[in-house]
Formats: C-alpha cells, structure tokens, sequence
C-alpha cells in the first residue's frame, strides 16, 4: 500500500518536484566531503567578505571561509537533525496515540490532556527554554526537539486506532482471539502508517526549520560547525553589502522545506479518497 | 487534522511577522525621504554657533536606574553624566582640572586633599549644591547597604569632612595615588532628596534631579530616554536642546536606523566603519567618521586554577600558537593594534621596551613538548592520558566570537582541541565567571585613565565577585602593585607599572588578542566637533556642539 501511494503521490507534477528537490539536497549533503571545493572550517583572512568568484561559488564570509562548503557541510546538519528530531516525535507519538486509541479510558484522557498542555505552550519558546537550560549543541537540539513536537502524531495515531477499531477486520481478529500486542501491532498500526507518514515528511520541514531558527539565535549548532542557520546569523551582519552570506543559506532552507512540503501535501492529496487524482 | 493546522498557524504568524517588518522598511524609508530634503551642500558649509536642536543617538540596553554608583553599568553612566557632575574631570589633553570644584589642594604628606566648590552652585531645582551634597554623596557610596561597585576606591577614605559649605576634604591613612581619578568618577547625588531614602528602591533613580547641562525630561520604558537642557546648569549652557536616546537592542538595526538618518550618532563595528560607510556615496556625504584608540583591549584568559593552566609553560605555548595579526586583520579589518601591555600604546604607562609574543606555532610545539605533552593517535597532545583540550567561553560579541573561532584553529594546528561557547551576558556573569567555573575566556577591559591596576591582578582581589576572577597570584606583581598605589611621582610610578607590564608578560596569565579602535560616526548635521580628535575623545566638549538650524529634523520626526 505505501509503495503504491508514493507512486500515487509522484503522479503528482508538484511532489515529484519535491521528491527530486529532496533526493539532490540529501545528494549533495551526503556527497559534500566529495565535492566541497574547501575545507568548511578553514580560515584564510586575506580573502574576508569575497563576492561569489569561480574559486569561491558562493563567497566567503566574515573569516574567509568558503561558503560553498560550508553550505554543503551545513546541509548535511540540518538534514540529520530534521530526520533524527522528527524520527524521535514519531517514536513517541505512535507510542503513546496507540496506548491512547486502543486503551481509551482514563489512560486516554491524561494523554490526551498532556497533548493538550504541550500544544497550549508556543513550541519555539518551550525549546528555546529548555535550549536555554542545557548546553547548545546538535545532540540536544535534535532530542530536544523531538521531545516537543510528537503531539501531532499522537493525535493523528489515537483517531486512526478510534476509527480502525471498530472496523470489521479488526473486529474479526478480536474475536478469533489476538491479543492486545497482536491487534496494535499487526492490525491497527500498519493501518494508520499511512498518515503518518504524510505528517511526519511535513514534520521534517517545521524540523528543519526550527534547526535553522535555533541556530540562527545561536542556541543551535555551534562555532565553528556550520549549519544553514548559523550561517544565516553570519550574513545577518554584513547584509547590507555581503548578500550572499543570506541569499544561499535562506534559499537553501526554502528549497529544502518548500520539497518536503511538497512531497508531504502531494502524499496527502494521494491518500485523501476525496481528491480527484488522475 | 491538528498537526497540520499547527503548520500552517506557524506560517501564517511567520507571514504576519514578514508584514510588519515590511510596514517597518517602509516607515522608515518614508522618514529618511524626509530628512533627504537637506541638501548635502548645505551639510558642508560652516555655519555660526546657535542654540536648539536635537541630538538623536542610541543605547543597546536600557538602564536600570540613573544612579549609576549603584547601576554600575555603562548604559547608565552614559545618561546619567549628562544630569550630574563630579568634582573633577579630565580636560582635553587628559590632565585634571575642576567641574564641581574651583581648586583643591593635596598636603604635604600626600594623605589629604582638600577641595574648594566653586561658588553658588544649586540643583536643577533651585536649592543650593553644597559640600554637604559631596559629603553625603561618599556616604553613600562606601555604605554596604549600597553595595556600590566602586566603593572599595573610596573605603580607602579614612575620613571626610565638609567644614563650611564650600570645602570637603578627605584624608586616607596613607598616599593614595589614583585619589584623584576616583573623585573625577563619582557623580555627586542631592542629599536633600535622596537623604534616608533607599537607593535602591528610591523612585529618584527614574526621576532625577541633577545639577549638569541636562535634566531628564520624560522616560518611555523601552522607547526612549529624553534630556532637556537644564536652564541652571552649574556649568553653563549647552546648545543642543534635547539629547534623545532611543533603545534599539541590536548593532544591525540600529545601523539600519543611522543609514536611513534617523539616528546622529552610534558607534560602529570595523565592517560597518571601513567597508559599509565608505562603499555607499549617500553615506559619505551625510556621515563623519571617527576613529580614535581607545584605553581598552580584548584578551584571552586562562583560569590559572585549573590545570594545565597553572603551567607557564603551556600559557607561553598557547602564546605563541596564536596568531594576533591574523586576528587584528581579520575581525577587527586591521583596526586594531597588537600589544605588550595592559595600557593604551603611546600612552606613558605603556613600556614601549615589551614586544609582543610572535605567532610561532614550533616554539609552542617545543614549549608544549617540555611541559610533558605528547600527541595523541588522533593529533591531539596529552599529559598523563588526560588530552589538552578546554572551553573558550565568551559572550555573545560578534568580534569576540570570531576571534575565539580563529583561535580554535591555531590551537588546532599545533594539537589543542579548543570548544567554543558562547554566552548571553548576564548568565556568562553569574553562572561562569562568578562561580570561577570556566577554562579560558575570551574578553575585553575597559580601564579608566589611571595605571593601577589592583583590582585586575592583586592577589586579593581574585574570586568570582572581583575583577581577578582568572585567579592570578604572583608576588611580584602584588608588591608593584602596592607600591604603583601609595607612589605619587609620576616618574617613578611609569617605572614600577613598566616592570609590573614586563612581568605580566612573561607570565603570560591572559594573552592580549588587540587594542582596538573605537569607531564611531556622527551626522554631519552636528557641528562644533573638536577636529583632529584630541587625546579625551571625539566625545570631549560636546556641550559646545550645535545643529545649525537649516539642518535640523523636522520636530516631528526627532520624537
């Protein structure tokens, strides 16, 4: 079912922008030891603040460093810590949306009322709080913001498992004796997949995002690693003269958040039985 | 489905953000057309000294009160030394000369001084501005229950006496050679309205009564500061009506201000002042810039507490691991200079004898070598199965921070593997530097025109309440020290704080990264601007700058 959905969802012109935008940006970060024309980190004062040249693609910012490769070595930061961030909500969500949806009862309620207290608390300030309690750098960055962003799926989980569990099959499997383990594991949660999955690609992009912003206050990833938000606060300062030091980081974090976004609406537009998909 | 709804919330907020700053750009580019109608002809000509006018700058924290012997904090000092005076100040070439004071007299044995005020002094709300006002004022500020930062220079008072209305004396129980400097930085405070009044809770802190060239006309909690020109300054009057201080937090945006001329002066980082300004004609015409060397300098300190930094060995290695010029070119642009000691180069107190460690990375290899260190199968040098490896911490000072990453890398380069952290103030402060719990800081002094130094490097002064919070204890430099204290003739002090620099250098306790320039701009629009700078600053006399009236903002715009 979810191999047909991606080529369900691919039909789609858009999505399959995103998947391509997705697939190159991974490319690129992955490759970046390869075909990063510098060392990201090395430090040459005599070529501060240069105008993009055809030694330096897209400049060098306030130290001389070439801002090609850190871009690159930047990509593949905020890559890991969308896919880590977002692969730790998802865990915690589907733990506890399952244990919400399919024991109901008063375990539902505290759930669900904890989801309620997290959701009722502005995300970025929860994390910049805890950021700020903590010592910044990528580890905590990734846990802490999966530890403040699984109450989507949480919910998402629980709704799937209160709609499924009335359904025949899994009426049928309850009757014929599974157990609890059984019904949730063979039944109820490959049939919610799908949805999550659509959440957490676009989870991936508010990840990213939220990488870049952190890092762009300097809670983030620090010196002298570079990731596309502290890069961003670099180019802050000379933004009246050195564009570049903005322009390639802020587009990267667009193009990267505009194709999980992509892909992440057209896998919805693919799942959603009421869109008209050719 | 919720997950999604919070998405798309955070989009459209982000949008509405985006919106303002638009309407923010737009605001401001309608301002600047407005003040474009001044011809920059007219910016150059000369015009003739003539009242009114406002001046706009900014500050990047507002004060917590205008009391600055208990604020103790620059953004206060910078307001409020425009509302009150001080005995005695610094004239233009830095000798002292009287503002409250008419005269004083030093005795014989160098242990009092006597001050005469000039006469018919009064405060800004007409009552009399006696000896009993200065009297009062040193009271205060030595009384623990002020808990003033500056009160150990004036505890060393033995005692005070204002026997007539016009004379204060004081007496230490021995010579104390920066007396004077200290009585040239304490603003004296009213007694008849502060007197059994908490200070720290008075509500005069946000209302001040003051006896200067300014009186503060209206306060708007994170907006501005407004100071009108008090009609009985003790001093005379000045010629710019208001002084306006608007808050901005943030260097970038209040440069944005200064381009779009809604602001008169700031002062300016290196980028700004040698690439900005000079690439952008309108800039040109429309700004002055100013450079001048200030007295302080930015230096890398090691907790000598801690290990291996006990080692001079490994503070001389780590010296010459590190390339200053690089530094001096590459954050400050070259505006800085490389030095040897803890004073402004040129100046008397500087030992012009000292040079500066040279970046020699196989002196420090060899020097690290002989202190028992070897590298590691990863590159990185250990002692005793323990690596060389520590924290810089700083605080989040863009020039501070790329020095530190520049360091990183030389440190790197001969096998000390350096992590950087960077810190918001106030926790840099009391979490780390206060409780001692740090490796090596990167950070600057600011020093005042006296040479001694007791509060930096005296022995007893180390703890995390006190300036020697690296923990520096050598005996030699405590006896220079005592002796640079209790020394009078200047001759013989510009000997003892030469050898107190020289052994300071040798023991390499902090290693001076540059003195750097202090860069400002101000509006061509201002007028009467001491030129070339003299040695007390671009700043000295600005009472007798002016705005010629055919240069003045339109009254709406400067509130």
């Amino acid at each position: 079912m979810n191999k047909n959905l991606l080529f369900k969802a691919l039909n789609n012109p858009l999505s399959k922008a995103g998947f391509i935008i997705i697939v190159v940006v991974f490319l690129l970060a992955m490759l970046a030891p390869l075909i990063a024309p510098y060392d990201p980190d090395d430090i040459n004062v005599k070529v501060i603040l240069i105008a993009p040249t055809w030694q330096h693609w897209m400049g060098t910012d306030g130290l001389g460093r070439d801002v090609l490769s850190r871009m690159l070595f930047g990509g593949r930061i905020s890559l890991l810590v969308g896919l880590v961030a977002v692969g730790i909500s998802t865990v915690i969500g589907i733990i506890l949306g399952a244990i919400a949806g399919y024991y109901r009862g008063w375990v539902d309620t505290v759930i669900m009322r904890l989801v309620d207290v997290m959701l009722s608390i502005p995300s970025f300030f929860l994390i910049l709080a805890v950021i700020a309690f903590l010592t910044p750098s990528i580890i905590n960055v990734m846990i802490v913001i999966g530890l403040t962003s699984w109450m989507g799926v949480t919910r998402l989980v629980r709704a799937e498992f209160l709609s499924l569990s009335g359904r025949e099959f899994v009426l049928a499997s309850r009757a014929l004796g599974a157990k609890d383990a059984r019904l949730i594991f063979t039944h109820l949660l490959p049939n919610s997949l799908t949805p999550i999955i659509v959440s957490s690609v676009l989870g991936v992009a508010g990840a990213v995002l939220m990488e870049s912003g952190l890092s762009f206050l300097g809670l983030g990833v620090q010196a002298p690693q570079a990731s596309w938000g502290n890069i961003l606060t670099d180019g802050k300062d000379y933004i009246q003269f050195a564009w570049w030091l903005s322009l390639y980081p802020g587009l990267a974090i667009l193009i990267t958040v505009l194709g999980y976004n992509l892909l992440g609406e057209g896998l919805r537009d693919a799942l959603d039985p009421r869109s008209n998909l050719k | 489905m919720k997950y999604f709804a919070f998405l798309n919330k955070q989009l459209t907020n982000r949008n509405a953000k985006a919106s303002s700053i638009f309407l923010l750009i737009f605001l401001v580019t309608a301002c600047g057309q407005q003040t474009q109608q001044i011809s920059t002809q007219s910016l150059s000509k000369t015009y003739p000294t003539q009242p009114g006018g406002t001046l706009i700058d900014a500050m990047l924290g507002e004060p917590s009160g205008l009391i600055s012997m208990i604020a103790g904090e620059s953004a206060s000092s910078a307001i409020s030394s425009n509302i009150f005076n001080k005995l005695l100040k610094y004239d233009k070439n830095l000798d002292l000369t009287g503002e409250l004071a008419e005269s004083w007299h030093v005795s014989t044995d160098q242990k009092t001084i006597t001050f005469k005020l000039k006469p018919n002094l009064k405060w800004a709300d007409g009552k009399p501005l006696t000896s009993a006002d200065v009297l009062w004022t040193w009271h205060a500020v030595i009384d623990d229950k002020t808990g003033s930062p500056y009160a150990s220079d004036f505890q060393l008072v033995r005692s005070a006496q204002a026997p007539d209305a016009l004379t204060f004396s004081v007496t230490y129980s021995e010579a104390y050679a920066p007396a004077l400097d200290s009585w040239a930085g304490l603003q004296v405070l009213p007694k008849h309205l502060l007197e059994n009044q908490d200070l720290h809770t008075t509500a005069f802190a946000r209302k001040p009564v003051g006896s200067s060239y300014y009186q503060l006309d209206s306060w708007n909690t994170g907006e501005n500061i407004k100071l009108s020109r008090n009609p009985s300054s003790v001093l005379g009057q000045v010629n710019i009506d208001h002084l306006v201080s608007r808050m901005i937090p943030d260097t970038s945006a209040q440069f944005l201000e200064l381009m779009a001329g809604n602001l008169d002066s700031m002062s300016l980082d290196p980028t700004q002042f040698s690439r900005i300004v000079p690439a952008r004609p309108k800039l040109n015409k429309t700004l002055n810039l100013y450079k001048e060397l200030g007295n302080s300098y930015t230096y890398m300190g090691f907790n000598l507490k801690h290990k291996p930094f006990d080692d001079v060995r490994v503070r001389k290695a780590i010296n010459y691991a590190i390339n200053k010029q690089e530094i001096i070119d590459g954050v400050y642009l070259g505006l800085g200079i490389n030095i040897a000691s803890p004073y402004k180069p040129g100046t008397r107190w500087s030992n012009p004898d000292l040079q500066p460690y040279p970046y020699d990375p196989a002196k420090a290899r060899a020097l690290l070598k002989e202190a028992g260190f070897i590298a590691n199968s990863n590159g990185i040098l250990e002692r005793d199965g323990k690596p060389l490896s520590f924290e810089i911490i700083t605080n989040q000072n863009k020039e501070r921070e790329k020095s530190a990453v520049l360091i990183q890398r030389r440190l790197k380069d001969v096998g000390i593997d350096v992590k950087i952290r960077a810190i918001e103030w106030a926790s840099f402060i009391s979490r780390f530097i206060k409780t001692g719990d740090f490796d090596v800081v990167v950070l600057g002094w600011s020093l005042g025109l006296d040479p001694d130094q007791y509060n930096i490097w005296h022995s007893s002064q180390q703890g995390g309440d006190k300036f020697n919070f690296i923990g520096y204890h050598n005996a030699t430099v405590d006896k220079l020290l005592e002796q640079g204290r209790v020394e009078l003739n200047p001759d013989k002090r510009q000997k003892i704080y030469h050898e107190f620099a020289k052994v300071l250098l040798e023991d390499s306790p902090v290693i001076y990264l540059s003195a750097g320039y202090g860069l400002s701009a101000i509006h061509k629009r201002v007028k009467g601007i001491i030129d070339p700078i003299p040695a007390a600053g671009v700043g000295f006399e600005s009472e007798k700058w002016f705005i010629p009236e055919p240069l003045r903002r339109n009254e709406m715009n400067a509130n």
